[in-house]
C-alpha cells in the first residue's frame, strides 16, 4: 500500500529509467537453460560478503507469495511502471557477479543462461521492458558471440558488464567485446556487483573497507577507476562510436575527472598520443551518467552547478534502482531544475542513445 | 478537531506487529510494540515513501570507537527506501530526531464498556418496556484499538 503517491505520469513526464533490477524468482529460472554440464552445478555464485542490515531489496514491495521484489513482470509493471508513468525501463538484472568467478567457461554460460531468460521472461512481457546483453568479460570471446547473438534482438538497448575486473576495461584484452559491441551500434554499460569478491580488485584504491558503509560510498572510485582505463588506453580513441554508460556510482565526480584529465593531457600528452582532443570532450561525446543514487548537497540548488559542469543536458539519464533499499523516487528524488533540462535527464538523453521507438 | 477511527481489535495487532490504516488522505501505521500501541504518518520525510512498510528492528549506538550497543530493540522502523531509522514512539529520525521527523498520532485501546458509552450516546431511545424485537445477548471480550486524528 502507497501513502502519499506520486501526482502521476503527468507530472514526471516522460521518463526512460536506466537502472532496473529485474530479479530472479529462484535459482531453477537460470539453471533450466544452462548446458548439460553445468547442470550438476546449477547457479553458484559467490556471496556479496559485505552485509546491510536492512535488506537489499525494498520490503515494501515484495509479492504476495514471498518471491522477491521485481521477480516478476507484474511487480515492476505496477510498482514502477503503471505507478510513476515510466515509459521504458532498462532491465540490468541481478547477475552480473559472474564476473568475479575465475572459471571463465561458466561465466560465460551463466550469462548465456541469463540472456535466454531476459528474452524469454521479460522481453516478451511488455515492450516497456528493454534489456542489456549480460556478458563474462574474463571471457571476451564468448563475449563477443552474445553480443552478436543476443544484441539483435530489438529490445536489447546495450552491453553490460560488471564495474570490477581483473584491471582496467582500457586493456586490449577485453577489445573484443568492444568491437562486437560497436558493430551491433550497442552501448557499453558498466554497473558495480560484488566488487571484492570472488577474484575482483578490492572495492577501492586502499584495499578491502571494513563494512558495507564505507563500500557503498567507494562506488564512484570503481567508475573513476574504469574511466581513466579506458580513456588512457585510447578505447575512445580507437572506437570512436561506442558509447559508455556508467551506471549507480555517482556523477559528481566527472567533473573533476574532466578537469585533472585536461589538465595532465596538455603536459603528459606524450604517453597517450591517440587522444586527439581533450580527453572532456570525449567524455561529454561518448559518456553517459545514471542519476540513482542521487547526490544531496546540503543545499540542494548546488547540483545545478555540477549538471552545468558535466554537459548533464548530453550525459545525464535518470536512474531508479528499482527495486533495491537506496531506490530514487522518479518524480521526488531530483532536485528542481529547468523544465528543458530535466527534460534532457528523465527522457531524451537515453532516447537518443537507446533508440528506444526502433 | 479530532476525530476517532477504529482500527481494528486489538488481539489482531500482536506485539511486534504493524499494521497500515487509511483514514480519508492518510496512511497511517499503527504499532504494537510490547502491548503499547502507537501511530505514525506512512511517509518519510525524505523522498515521501511508505516508512511504515519498513523493517521493524532496533538500533545501535556506541559509548566509543570499536563498541557496539543494541539499543531500542523492536522500537525502530527503518523506511523501505533509503534505510533511514525512525523511532516508533516519537515519529523521530535517529539521525535528526528534532529536524527530520514524521507525524505521530494518538492511539488509544478503548474497552467493550467505553464502546458502549459512546455508542450509547447517539442512536434512539427505546419506547415501554418491550424491545421491539427479540433480542439476543452478544458478548463482545475483545478490546478495540483506536486512532484519534
Amino acid at each position: 500500500m502507497s501513502s502519499q503517491g506520486p501526482k502521476g505520469a503527468e507530472a514526471v513526464g516522460l521518463t526512460i529509467d536506466t537502472d532496473v533490477h529485474q530479479t530472479r524468482a529462484s535459482d531453477e529460472e537460470i539453471e533450466q537453460y544452462l548446458p548439460k554440464r553445468y547442470q550438476s552445478i546449477g547457479v553458484e555464485l559467490p556471496g556479496r560478503m559485505y552485509n546491510n542490515p536492512g535488506g537489499v531489496l525494498r520490503e515494501d514491495v515484495q509479492n504476495e507469495d514471498g518471491t522477491p521484489a521485481g521477480s516478476t513482470p507484474e511487480n515492476i509493471q505496477t510498482h514502477l511502471f503503471d505507478k510513476f508513468g515510466i515509459d521504458y525501463g532498462i532491465l540490468t538484472g541481478d547477475i552480473l557477479s559472474l564476473s568475479v568467478l575465475p572459471n571463465r567457461d561458466y561465466a560465460h554460460e551463466l550469462a548465456r543462461a541469463y540472456n535466454e531468460l531476459l528474452v524469454d521472461k521479460w522481453l516478451s512481457a511488455d515492450e516497456r521492458f528493454l534489456g542489456s546483453v549480460v556478458v563474462a568479460p574474463q571471457n571476451p570471446k564468448g563475449a563477443a558471440e552474445l553480443i552478436r547473438e543476443y544484441g539483435s534482438h530489438p529490445q536489447n538497448k546495450q552491453v553490460l558488464m560488471n564495474s570490477v575486473s581483473r584491471g582496467g576495461y582500457g586493456h586490449p584484452y577485453y577489445w573484443p567485446i568492444y568491437e562486437a559491441a560497436e558493430e551491433m551500434d550497442l552501448p557499453m554499460a558498466l554497473h558495480p556487483s560484488n566488487q571484492g569478491a570472488g577474484m575482483s580488485e578490492p572495492p577501492n584504491a586502499v584495499g578491502y573497507p571494513s563494512n558495507y558503509f564505507a563500500r557503498h560510498n567507494a562506488m564512484p572510485m570503481l567508475h573513476i577507476g574504469q574511466l581513466n582505463s579506458l580513456m588512457s588506453e585510447g578505447v575512445f580513441a580507437e572506437f570512436p562510436t561506442l558509447d559508455w554508460v556508467f551506471i549507480e556510482c555517482g556523477f559528481t565526480w566527472v567533473p573533476m575527472m574532466m578537469w585533472r584529465m585536461d589538465k595532465d593531457w596538455k603536459g603528459l600528452r606524450q604517453q597517450v598520443p591517440w587522444l586527439k582532443k581533450a580527453p572532456s570532450k570525449y567524455i561529454i561525446e561518448n559518456t553517459y551518467y545514471t542519476t540513482q543514487p542521487i547526490a544531496e548537497p546540503e543545499r540542494p540548488e548546488q547540483l545545478e552547478q555540477i549538471f552545468e559542469m558535466m554537459h548533464a543536458d548530453k550525459t545525464l539519464m535518470f536512474s531508479s534502482d528499482y527495486p533495491h533499499w537506496d531506490n530514487d523516487h522518479p518524480e521526488y528524488g531530483l532536485p528542481k531544475m529547468s523544465e528543458s533540462l530535466r527534460k534532457r535527464i528523465m527522457y531524451e538523453n537515453a532516447e537518443e542513445l537507446y533508440k528506444v521507438s526502433e | 478537531m479530532t476525530t476517532r477511527h477504529e482500527v481494528c481489535p486489538a488481539e489482531e495487532l500482536t506485539p511486534g506487529e504493524r499494521r497500515i490504516v487509511e483514514v480519508g488522505n492518510l496512511a497511517i501505521g499503527v504499532f504494537n510494540i510490547d502491548g503499547e500501541y502507537y501511530a505514525l504518518n506512512n511517509v518519510c520525510p525524505h523522498q515521501l515513501a511508505p516508512l511504515c512498510e519498513g523493517r521493524i528492528t532496533g538500533t545501535v549506538t556506541s559509548e566509543s570507537v570499536g563498541e557496539y550497543d543494541w539499543e531500542k530493540n523492536g522500537q525502530i522502523v527503518q523506511c523501505p527506501w533509503h534505510h533511514w531509522e525512525f523511532d516508533i514512539t516519537t515519529g523521530e529520525s535517529v539521525f535528526n530526531p528534532h529536524k527530520v521527523r514524521t507525524r505521530t498520532f494518538d492511539v488509544e485501546v478503548e474497552s467493550k464498556s467505553d464502546r458502549d458509552e459512546q455508542v450509547s450516546c447517539y442512536g434512539t431511545s427505546l419506547q415501554g418496556d418491550e424491545p421491539p424485537v427479540q433480542t439476543y445477548d452478544v458478548e463482545i471480550e475483545e478490546d478495540i484499538i483506536v486512532l484519534y486524528i
